[in-house]
């Protein structure tokens, strides 16, 4: 047997080595939950808060505002729920109890799927402080050409929105990142979950989990970096050009400008 | 002479916010071509009675014709916002697309023209009002008056019959509010039919055809522009007219 090592520095490259495969799987899982959790969830979240946008024709009869607000409140409960429980114990409820009513989810669907379910929830709330952000004379600018709630939204209202809330999507994403961790309590094999079993042979906790932090950190790290470039991406250029001058209308001009503000 | 009837008919207009009654009961027509400004002390209803115009506010009370039909009932929303554009005291351009954009989407999405065609018309527009080198600028890289002026060309490419403007000028700096009189000058020239709440009282005398003075969401006086500012038959509209002007 080879001899194991005595500082904790020692440890950390024996474990990277006989461990390596390991981390960087779990690494793997815990990105693909994330990533497919915070996408999901975003389209969910976008869902909701969109049909929670639908507008109540000042004219309706009573009985005609019944089915949208029934709507508007089985969607308040869902993002009640969700928002007041912990996902670990939404974990256990929904992985269990599915299992107890015959309905055996693949480990991964069923974490992609809480995390999705989870993060829905957060969203719906986050894009419609996004929308209530938007400038209601862009509302009424687009219902003034003629446009309908729906192509308001669209084209005008929903790409302010999702560019105002940018930071907070970015945000859920790096807690997703963090907290899918607590999917261990279903066996869900990522990162987390392979550092446990990863310390438990030679009972080496605190180098593990040493390296285990550090991944999460760089992974987190790297998220918000990278968000910050797409954020930038969708300000759209900081320049622009003039087309044409007095002496030659085919001249054209670049005019650069420091940052956009949000108009 | 040509259509004598009124392309817009506003008949019993009444708007209450809750207990706040803000029009009471409000009537005129507008005839093809005509320019109408409308004056008034602040909180009077001027804005209200655009915006109930144009349907972003329910009107409580009246009706609203176009071409003699009823604008709610009997015209699509697409095609009377079509018709009846509005250029709006805070600009409002959507401010996540380009100048050129900003003329086009409406153009594309209500009337459903083709990218070609909108963006021919949209230059065309924005030539008019002396913004099309800045087609591909974003409404924050603008001054307020180019803002203003690029609003106008996006309510201008929709090819509207009527335009309803609210104190279009009233949020710029004042050595740009003669950029957006002369293009409004332009078309009032042209023959475009406008309704203009306003308070450059030298527009409302030289360009309008006639003047309609509200205070307390009533009309209190609508004249011709001459005898509105010479002889007001109203004590109130002189009294109005005397604070406005001294300044
Ligand atoms: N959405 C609203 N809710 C309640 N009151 C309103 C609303 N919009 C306007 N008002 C009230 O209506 C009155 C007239 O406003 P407005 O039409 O903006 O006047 P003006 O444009 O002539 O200055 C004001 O007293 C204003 O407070
Ligand atoms: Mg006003």
């Amino acid at each position: 047997m080879s001899e194991l090592p005595s500082s904790f520095f020692g440890w950390v490259g024996f474990i990277l080595e006989k461990y390596g495969s390991l981390f960087l799987r779990g690494t793997g899982i815990t990105l693909a939950v994330a990533i497919t959790g915070t996408v999901l969830g975003f389209v969910l979240g976008l869902l909701v808060a969109i049909l929670r946008t639908i507008p109540i024709p000042a004219r309706a009869k009573w009985y005609q505002k019944i089915p949208v607000k029934t709507l508007y409140g089985i969607l308040g409960v869902y993002i009640e729920v969700f928002r007041g429980t912990p996902m670990i114990v939404q974990a256990m409820v929904i992985y269990y109890g599915g299992m107890q009513m015959g309905m055996r989810l693949p480990v991964l669907t069923a974490a992609i799927m809480i995390v999705s379910i989870n993060t829905g929830a957060y969203m719906a709330e986050i894009i419609r402080g996004g929308i209530i952000s938007v400038d209601k004379g862009q509302k009424e600018a687009a219902h003034a050409l003629g446009m309908t709630h729906w192509q308001s939204m669209v084209h005008v209202v929903l790409p302010q929105a999702v560019r105002n809330i940018m930071p907070s999507i970015g945000n859920e994403f790096v807690v997703n990142i963090k907290d899918s961790s607590v999917l261990n309590v279903i066996s869900v094999n990522e990162l987390f979950f392979m550092s446990k079993s990863a310390a438990g042979t030679y009972l080496r906790y605190f180098e593990v989990f040493f390296i285990t932090a550090c991944i999460y950190l760089i992974l987190t790290f790297s998220v918000t970096r990278l968000l910050r470039v797409l954020e930038r991406k969708m300000d759209g250029k900081t320049n622009y050009v003039i087309y044409g001058s007095q002496s030659d209308s085919k001249a054209s001009i670049v005019i650069q400008k420091e940052g956009i503000p949000n108009d | 002479m040509t259509d004598r009837s009124p392309v817009l008919s506003i008949e019993h207009l009444q708007k209450h916010f809750g207990d706040h009654v803000v029009l009471r009961d409000i009537s005129f027509d507008v005839h093809q071509g005509d320019v109408v400004s409308i004056i008034g002390p602040s909180g009077s209803g001027k804005s209200t009675l655009l915006r109930c115009i144009n349907f972003l506010e329910q009107p409580t009370g009246g009706t609203i014709r176009f071409h003699g039909k009823n604008a709610e009932t009997e015209w699509s929303s697409a095609q009377y916002h079509a018709r009846v554009g509005m250029v709006f005291q805070s600009f409002n351009l959507f401010s996540n697309m380009s100048v050129l954009e900003n003329c086009v989407s409406g153009q594309m999405k209500v009337l459903k023209r083709s990218r070609k065609e909108a963006e021919q018309k949209a230059l065309f527009y924005l030539e008019k009002v002396g913004m099309s080198p800045y087609r591909s600028a974003r409404p924050a890289q603008l001054s307020g008056g180019q803002k203003q002026r690029v609003a106008i060309a996006r309510a201008l490419a929709m090819d509207p019959e009527v335009l309803l403007f609210d104190e279009p000028t009233s949020a710029l700096d004042p050595e740009m509010v003669g950029e957006v009189l002369a293009v409004m000058r332009e078309l009032a020239a042209s023959g475009l039919t406008m309704l203009v709440v306003t308070h450059e009282m030298a527009f409302a005398r030289d360009v309008s055809k006639r003047v309609i003075f509200m205070d307390e969401g009533l009309i209190a006086e609508e004249s011709a522009p001459q005898q509105l500012f010479t002889s007001p038959a109203q004590p109130r509209t002189r009294e109005f007219l005397s604070r406005i002007l001294d300044k």
